[in-house]
């Protein structure tokens, strides 16, 4: 019997009412480099996360051992422990109902087969290129993931799904020295294919950034027209939609878009999407981390919140559908309702003309730090490390060490300017370059 | 599984990797173990358990490293594990790796735990999360309540062909809240949480109900309070952003492979004065209230490493490899986040030391500045290229004529690494090390289990943020 089966057998002879057992097989390459490569990494991983319910009482328990012995072990113990945990009132019971949506693009059987040489010859030929742009700048440090998973799901209710998944990711940072002066410039992909990744142009564009950033200084802070770089908004995006929109935040209170449904919380201009099932999509599969199909669900349209987004637990308790949420960071982690992919519809407007439209404000190209900004509060924080001064539509000085805030929902309602058509994803967050107004800078 | 059992047969393939031309090789073997227990809002929303085992091979290869990882230890799947190893070693061209030398450590050793908390009852961890929960709702304007109590063993285990051999295993108790807080429209939540590396004996230490009861009197004090206006100020720092300030500020630009590739701005600056007389910070393995890390993940015997002493730039902490490059000796750094991961340099108890100052002498001739607090912090970030840092801490206060004032909420504070150094202008004489079971530092992809702390420090110039 496969593990995942047999942790299901083996919970219900323990008079478990009910079982889950999510297993995933992991295979990844990972490559770090520099001007050579500095290691070459492969990592095979199994896991098995299974839950058990007794009535109204769960528990979890995980183990990379999947011999009989050991799954037989996480069983005893996943049902001891539900023994003795006090009783959810909300609870209800796991997907009774498995099923998948024909989605397109989430496996790459080159990338899991890829050979180690050309995934050498093509990182080296790449960052080659770096020092060849301005013999001022060498790459410093880099990290190629090449992943491909099988992840089989197994429940109580003789339901089963298994799917296969590939996704690459690569990061490269860049460093200029000048008579003293040093900068970096950073540059980011994920993709499922290996073919999406343009290694050239990700190496390029980070030597680029450290040559310009050499000069660039802090300024003085003020309220100021902003624009940010589509993957820059991505990240803000997930940041604060993320957390907010998930039923399990809405449910315990925390979720500022709480009782919101139906109301106008952004400009007109706003339309967010949850796709589970755009082809190609970071985050775009047949069926969700509890066995739902994944769909199409929008969350805001045209400035109003429509929806939530719900894993099973969430769904029963709120009396609602599941939305294909259900996401696990890992197999030791239980489902919590997360974003697919997450999308922000794009405009009408090439950057390009952003830009040229502004006659005073700041272009934002990288942030670190982004993740301290408060979904609860709305609180938004974030540190430019590379930064452009926009005087009458033209980039001119190079800035750094500003610091951003405001209060992102705010933004959203009164802030949104305009939408760039460049739609362009970090993880599994997507949004295009976007404009705002107002947005405060704390400089010098 | 009995100690030592599992390990015979990575012994044997040591030798198999340096027959197949390796010329060094190591193994990590792991079996981690962990604990979750979180109430959510008075109900117990999660009760979970893991285990993580398995093992890593790393070889070189002409200079080359290889590695390979599994959690299958049947003797057939060692050997296709050094097969993937060498193979990996062998896809790298022009490999430019070496190891500094060290000294051969052969070592069993266990951070002090007096009741194991794997043996204590389910029903105790379960009521004492619920009860500390509970604790939380002082009032109608508390929204929102976690609890997550964690535990966890981590034993390791590593053998290289040189001959080293060593196991540590730590074990670790915590316990984090966060109170959520609302009046009107304004929501603020507050995290914190008390952490050591030791038995159950620390839980048992605590009132955690008063833990959490302070916890929402933070989160209601910030909830009804503003932001600091936006600018740059005089700031007094606690010991606890002081330890995190360092760590992600100061320490990572320290580690001797960001040093090495040139990637740190401490690049080429040992001997420099970067701070005033005041200021020295060491990296240390064993320290109280710190993270446990008497060897590395290089068997390498892990002590004091003064990186500045009074005030000038001393040296950086090093796994092998870097100090190999740099022509530095092998501090202990070496450390991987689990047997997945090959060793990187990184920080273990990395704290500022105490001087001389009061209290109140730091803040009596402040006009016009800000407490910086800890407690409610959510981390920070650094762009060590740029030299660019910051940190988003928890509720503050204002200092108004040398004398602390209102609270202040969603501040953010960010500066320069040097430049901040060099305005540190007064330092504390009291010293807080703090760890932490939940979470932990990121660096390329990797988590490790660090300590850090200091004293209360004055920085006379520093750029704070606010909505």
């Amino acid at each position: 019997m496969e593990p995942a089966e047999l942790a299901v057998s083996k919970a219900s002879k323990l008079k478990a009412t009910e079982a889950e057992a999510y297993v995933q097989r992991t295979k990844t390459i990972m490559v770090e480099f520099a001007e050579q490569i500095e290691s070459f990494k492969t990592i095979e991983s199994i896991g098995l996360g299974l839950r058990v319910g007794l009535g109204k009482r769960t528990a979890m328990y995980s183990t990379s051992i999947l011999n009989g012995k050991e799954v037989g072990e996480a069983a005893t113990k996943a049902v001891k422990m539900a023994k003795v945990a006090p009783e959810d009132p909300d609870w209800k019971h796991f997907n009774r109902k498995y099923g998948k949506t024909p989605v397109e693009g989430y496996y790459d059987s080159k990338l899991e087969n890829m050979e180690y040489k050309e995934i050498v010859d093509r990182l080296l030929s790449s960052t080659a290129l770096i020092p060849e742009y301005d013999k001022r700048v060498k790459p410093t440090r880099g990290i190629l993931m090449l992943g491909s998973s099988r992840t089989t799901i197994v429940n109580s209710y003789n339901e089963s799904a298994e799917r296969k998944e590939t996704g690459i990711t690569v990061w490269i940072r860049a460093k200029a020295v000048d008579s003293g002066m040093e900068s970096t410039g950073n540059e980011h992909q994920e993709a499922r294919f290996w073919k999406e990744i343009d290694f050239e142009n990700l190496a390029v564009s980070a030597a680029d950034k450290a040559v310009k950033f050499l000069k660039a200084k802090p300024m003085l802070g003020g309220k100021a027209t902003v624009i940010f770089r589509n993957q820059i908004f991505a990240n803000l995006l997930g940041i604060f939609l993320g957390p907010s929109v998930s039923a399990d935040w809405v449910q315990k209170g925390r979720s500022p878009l709480a009782g919101k449904l139906g109301t106008k919380i952004a400009s007109e201009n706003i339309t967010v999407i949850d796709d589970g099932t755009m082809r190609g999509g970071w985050g775009t599969c047949p069926f969700d981390d509890e066995g739902c199909p994944t769909q199409r669900t929008p969350i805001i349209e045209k400035g109003v919140l429509r929806n939530y987004l719900y894993d099973i637990y969430t769904s029963l308790k709120a009396d609602a559908k599941s939305t294909g949420n259900a996401g696990r960071a890992g197999y030791w982690l239980k489902p919590q309702p997360s974003p697919s992919n997450l999308v922000l519809k794009t405009g009408d407007a090439e950057p390009e003309e952003m830009i040229r439209e502004t006659k005073c404000g700041i272009y934002v190209d990288t942030t670190i730090g982004e993740w301290l900004s408060n979904p609860v509060s709305g609180n938004l924080n974030a540190t430019i490390t590379h930064g452009y001064r926009v005087e009458n539509g033209e980039l001119t000085k190079t800035l750094k060490g500003i610091v951003v805030s405001g209060n992102f929902y705010e933004l959203l309602q009164k802030g949104i300017e305009s939408l760039g058509k460049d739609l362009k994803n970090s993880a599994e967050n997507y949004s295009p370059t976007v404009k705002l107004v107002g947005v405060t800078m704390a400089g010098e | 599984m009995k100690e030592g059992e599992e390990t015979v047969g990575l012994e044997k393939i040591l030798d198999k990797a340096v027959k197949r031309g390796a010329s060094y090789a190591d193994v990590r073997f792991q079996s981690y173990d962990s604990e979750l227990v979180s109430v959510e809002n008075k109900v117990l929303e999660g009760y979970s358990s893991r285990k993580l085992s398995g093992f890593g091979i790393r070889v070189f290869l002409n200079g080359a490293v290889g590695f390979a990882s599994s959690s299958d230890l049947s003797p057939t799947n060692v050997e296709k594990t050094l097969d993937n190893a060498v193979k990996a070693a062998k896809a790298v061209k022009n490999g430019e790796s070496s190891l500094v030398d060290v000294k051969i450590s052969k070592a069993n050793v266990k951070s002090n735990v007096k009741i194991d908390p794997f043996d204590v009852s389910s029903e105790e961890k379960v009521s004492i999360a619920l009860d500390t929960n509970k604790a939380a709702w002082i009032n109608d304007k508390i929204k929102s309540a976690s609890t997550r109590l964690g535990i966890t063993r981590d034993y390791r285990w590593f053998g290289s062909s040189e001959g080293s051999r060593t196991t540590v295993q730590t074990t670790m108790v915590g316990l984090m809240h966060t109170s959520v807080a609302q009046t009107g429209g304004v929501m603020e939540w507050v995290p914190h949480s008390e952490s050591m590396c030791a038995g159950f004996e620390f839980i048992k230490s605590k009132d955690w109900n008063s833990f959490s009861h302070s916890v929402s009197e933070l989160a209601l004090e910030a909830v009804s309070s503003k932001s600091p206006p936006p600018g740059t100020y005089p700031v007094v720092v606690d010991p606890e952003i002081v330890g995190v300030l360092l760590h992600e500020a100061f320490g990572h630009a320290s580690e001797g492979d960001l040093v090495s590739s040139g990637e740190s701005v401490l690049n080429n600056r040992t001997g420099s004065r970067l701070a005033s007389e005041d200021v020295t910070i060491v990296d240390e393995g064993v320290v109280e209230r710190g993270y446990y890390c008497p060897f590395d993940d290089e068997g390498v015997r892990k002590e004091k490493t003064v990186i500045v002493e009074k005030g000038v730039l001393k040296g950086f902490i090093y796994d092998r490899e870097s100090a190999s490059k740099l022509g530095g000796k092998a501090t202990g750094n070496g450390r991987a986040q689990d047997f997945e991961n090959l060793p990187i340099v990184r920080q273990t108890n990395y704290v500022m030391q105490p001087s001389t100052c009061q209290f109140e002498e730091l803040i009596e001739d402040i006009d016009s500045g800000v407490y910086v607090r800890g407690r409610g912090s959510t981390g920070g970030e650094v762009e060590v290229g740029m030299g660019t840092f910051t940190f988003g801490v928890g509720p503050s206060k204002i200092i108004r004529k040398g004398e602390l004032a209102e609270t202040v909420r969603g501040v953010v504070i960010s500066g320069s690494i040097l430049d901040t150094l060099k305005t540190v202008d007064a330092v504390g004489k009291d010293l807080v090390v703090k760890t932490g079971v939940f979470g932990g530092c990121g660096k390329s992809g990797q988590r490790a289990s660090v300590g850090f702390g200091g004293p209360h420090i004055r920085v006379r110039k520093m750029t704070v943020g606010g909505r």
